[in-house]
């Protein structure tokens, strides 16, 4: 029996927990949303899908802690450094037109 | 199943309930987004949504093309092709919405909505898949005969279904043939 399946109360384990929390994170990402849609500038976009991004990483490596499988952190893992990629390749693009690698 | 809605469309969780409100707004927001640069940003937002959400229903693999494809690939060559068309400046946020085009969309939609009513649910032995074994067991015991491929899996792609795969590897070459035009290279390497 792992820490996920330890009861916390209520008939509620620490897996379900820590769905709840990654629920919550995904509440906050909607928040988020209003920047990278409204701007009103560019890096104002840039910035908020790089929070975005970040926030995802967190929110899978919830998943993975609350699924039991540690496989998710190897997603994780990818999107922190695509998140990285994609935010080089904005900011590239928007000071110099054409440069965006 | 006609007219019920099936058990995995009745028990959606907190997450999932808050990962598809995030992915249909990144998904309105790039359709209405008047800035093309604006949109191809929100487009790599729904691709962390979606990644989410394939992780979600235990599908990692699946998240992980959409990571690399959709957030990574996907937005350098959309940026490199906006880098060689011309991007205007816009006061306005959202674009005007078009009102035939929302409703073919609308109409779209509705008719794949209606079918999902009849989805098996996962896992369910009632998928015609179990509930018609003849078909099935058709392939696993014909296929060597048949094509004389001992994959049954790469028996369908490649000989059963080989002009869909050829029209796909069609599309592929198109595809890689843009990236080369993009990339202003001559060759991969």
């Amino acid at each position: 029996m792992s820490v996920v399946d330890a009861t916390l109360g209520a008939g509620y384990t620490v897996g379900d927990f820590l769905l709840i929390v990654a629920a919550g994170f995904v509440v906050l990402a909607i928040g988020m949303l209003y920047r990278a849609v409204k701007g009103p500038t560019m890096q104002d976009r840039v910035l908020a899908v790089n929070v975005l991004g970040t926030n995802t990483v967190v929110i899978l490596a919830i998943l993975g802690a609350a699924l039991s499988e540690p496989t998710f952190l190897d997603i994780a893992l990818v999107y922190a450094l695509l998140n990285f990629l994609m935010a080089i390749a904005i900011s590239k693009f928007t000071v110099e037109r054409g440069g965006v690698l | 199943m006609t007219g019920t809605v099936s058990p995995a469309v009745a028990q959606v969780t907190a997450i999932e309930a808050s990962l598809f409100v995030f992915v249909v707004l990144t998904a309105l927001a790039t359709a209405f987004a008047r800035d093309v640069l604006a949109a191809v940003i929100v487009f790599g937002a729904y691709s962390l949504g979606m990644a989410a959400l394939y992780t979600f229903y235990r599908a990692p693999d699946v998240a992980m093309t959409e990571a690399a494809i959709s957030a990574g690939v996907t937005t350098v060559l959309l940026l490199l092709t906006l880098a060689k068309t011309t991007r205007i400046d816009h006061e306005a946020v959202f674009e005007s919405v078009n009102y035939p085009a929302a409703g073919a969309a609308g109409l779209l939609f509705a008719g794949l909505a209606i079918t999902m009513v009849d989805v098996p649910a996962v896992g369910s032995p009632d998928a015609p898949v179990w509930s018609n074994p003849d078909v099935t067991q058709w392939y696993l015991a014909e296929t060597y005969a048949e094509t004389g491929v001992e994959n049954t899996v790469m028996a369908v792609l490649a000989a059963f279904r080989g002009f869909d795969t050829f029209g796909e590897a069609v599309v592929v070459f198109a595809a890689g043939i843009a990236a080369l035009i993009v990339l202003r290279r001559e060759v991969f390497a």
